[in-house]
This record gives C-alpha cells, structure tokens and sequence, in this order.
C-alpha cells in the first residue's frame, strides 16, 4: 500500500515536472526563434527556408517521454495540460484542438511502444523510427485541420497541396528537432534507469488504458466537429 | 560474446542506415537543385501598376489603383499609408522572416488581428504563399488583402 502511494507520487512528481519544465520553455522562447537562413528548399514552385523552427519538438519529446516513462492518464496529462497552460498565455484559435490532440497521439504512441519494448539502449532506433511516425502523423493531422479551416487555402486538392507544401519547412525542422532531442532525453532516462535510480513502473488499471486509447479518440473526433460546426 | 558484438553491430546498424539515408536524400535535393543554399533572387520588375483592394467580410471596403517601382506586396501596403488612406500595424516574426499585419485602419475602424482574425493577402485571387515582404507584384496585378476569420 505504501509502496504503491509512494510510486504514485513519484509518477505525480515526474508529471508535474515535465508540465512545468515544458510550460516554461515554450512560454519563454516561443517568440525568440531564429531565422533559418543557410539552406532553402524549392517544392511546387515555391521556395522557402528549409527549416522553420519552433518549439514543437519540447512538447513532443515530453509527450512520448510522459506515455513511455509514465503511461496511463499521463499520456495524454502531461501534453495536453503543456498546451493548456501555454495557449492561456500565448494565445490559440480553435485550432489548438488539432494540436491537442495531436500531442495526445504523440502520449499513446509513447505508451504504445512502452508497452511493446522494454526501456534498453537496444531498443532506441526502434523508439526513434515509431517517434518519427508520430511526428509524421502529427503534421499531416494537424496541417489538414489547417486547410480544412480555411486559413487562406482553396477548399479543394490543389489547397490541401499547397497547404502541405507550406508546411514542408516545420514538418522538416519537427523530424531534425524532436529525433536529436528524443536521442538525448531517452538515453539520458536509460541511463538513469539502468543505475538502478528508481523509475515508476507502469502498471495501469484496464479502465486506464481504454482511457488512454479513448482521450485522443475523442480529442480528435472534437476536431473534426469543431470545424463542422 | 560473438553474438553480443552481432547485436550490438545490428542495433548501430540501425542507427547508421536512416542516417545515411538522410544524408543521401539531401545530397540528391543538392544536386537537383530542390535543396538550394542561396535565398530567392528578387528580380529587378522596373515600374509596376497594380490594383490594391481591402476586403472585410468578403465586401470591398476600398480599392485603389498604384505605380511602384520594383515594389512587394507589403510595399503597396505601405505605400496606401504613406497617402493617408489606411493605418497599419505590423510584426516582424523573426522565424517567418516575415512581417506579419496586425491591423489595418480604414476610416477610423481599425480590424484587428486577433484571435478570432488574421488579414491575408492574395494575388489575382490566389493565396499568397510567402510574407507580403517577400511577394514581387507583378505589372497589372490585383493585390487583394482580406480580413478573415479562424
């Protein structure tokens, strides 16, 4: 019994450090980035930089981070409470519902893989290539809800083309960004993790786990409405 | 101990191969010219003529005809302040490379950007793909910039 409250408030403890370090960060810098000025690329006729940065990449690490390390409800906490705080303080448009819950996919596909693959060195490409997908699906997702708001695009294929093709720059800088980030942060937590530093187990109740299949399934489902509404 | 390195080689194996992909990918984007390290020349359009028009929920609220010399999209903004017909406000997005409008004020209402509008502008009618600051106006182009709603 005791274990368990202590193992719960570890978990807690994590959850709440990762909402806060996250909230910071994106809070503090998301309008002190860089131009990108050393490489340009041409698609479609239209040339742009190659990387437009942002700060998406913290975000994300801590959503695959917060489903690997501590699964459950914190999946999706962790990322959506980091986007919560930070949109009250930046400011979002009804957009911010394609980014939930394309972070909210980013937790479960942590939590997917934690439940495939135990947490070794060995298994860091494998963790890398899945985290990559999510960042794929992640940018389709929410460069779809972009063109399906309007946002200056056609509603027809050639908008939805020259949508995707806008986004190219930030798809780019997300898969550079997020796969040198999430390197550093899973080896840093194997490491920890492999010196005997007591991690939480994951161990969820079946309720926890339909939720956490369940909340981007929703949070996506209320996208899709928002814009039909 | 054979079967430790074998695993071992196989897992940087697996590290090694995406990241020569990659670095073949960009080589090729390199060599065909996809993937270029100057940014786009601005090619000299000499005096240009262009209609300006400003739309708020899809109504033309004013429209102008203009000359300017080698001019952007901004530029014809820019140049309607200058002749006292608007007021703008802008934001340079250092990410963007890019100014960004925040308002335009036509006869003492100002439309805001806020988190419910953006302005946008398009070129004959089509969406423009780069910052205003960036678009070259062409001679006979209709420059349309359109309050709109998130």
């Amino acid at each position: 019994m005791i274990n368990k409250i202590i193992e719960n408030k570890n978990k807690i403890m994590i959850a709440i450090s990762l909402i806060a370090i996250g909230s910071i960060i994106r809070i503090l810098f998301h309008s002190d980035l860089p131009a990108f000025k050393s490489a340009f690329i041409t698609i479609n006729g239209v040339t742009q930089p190659m990387f437009i940065l942002d700060l998406f990449f913290i975000v994300a690490i801590f959503s695959i981070i917060s489903g690997l390390v501590l699964g459950g409800y914190y999946a999706f906490i962790v990322p959506i409470s980091i986007m919560i705080i930070t949109d009250i303080a930046i400011g979002n448009n009804w957009i911010l519902l394609f980014t939930w819950s394309g972070f909210a996919i980013l937790g479960l596909v942590g939590f997917l893989l934690k439940s495939k693959r135990n947490l070794t060195y060995k298994n860091i490409p494998t963790f890398l290539g899945v985290g990559i997908v999510g960042i794929l699906i992640y940018d389709l997702w929410t460069n779809f809800g972009t063109w399906l708001g309007g946002f200056g695009y056609a509603p027809n294929f050639t908008g939805l083309t020259q949508c995707y093709t806008m986004a190219i720059p930030f798809m780019l800088w997300h898969l550079l960004s997020t796969t040198i980030g999430l390197s550093i942060v899973l080896t840093t937590v194997i490491y920890i993790k492999e010196h005997r530093l007591k991690l939480p187990e994951v161990k969820e109740t079946p309720f926890q786990n339909q939720m956490t299949y369940a909340i981007p399934i929703v949070l996506v489902l209320l996208a899709l409405l928002s814009v039909l509404v | 101990m054979i079967q430790n390195t074998k695993n071992k080689l196989f897992v940087s194996l697996k590290i090694i191969i995406p990241l020569i992909t990659v670095i073949c990918l960009f080589l090729v984007g390199v060599n065909v010219g996809v993937i270029t390290f100057e940014p786009p020349e601005k090619k000299s359009q000499g005096e240009i003529s262009a209609q300006i028009e400003i739309k708020v929920d899809n109504q033309i609220i004013f429209s102008r005809e203009l000359k300017l010399i080698n001019a952007t999209v901004l530029d014809f903004l820019l140049e309607l302040e200058k002749l006292g017909d608007i007021t703008i406000t802008k934001t340079y997005w250092e990410q963007f490379e890019s100014y960004v409008i925040d308002s335009i004020t036509y006869k003492d209402k100002e439309y805001i950007a806020d988190i419910n509008h953006y302005w946008s502008y398009y070129i004959n009618d089509e969406s423009g793909l780069v910052g205003a600051d960036q678009q070259i106006v062409k001679n006979n182009d209709k420059i349309t910039w359109n309050y709109e709603e998130f």
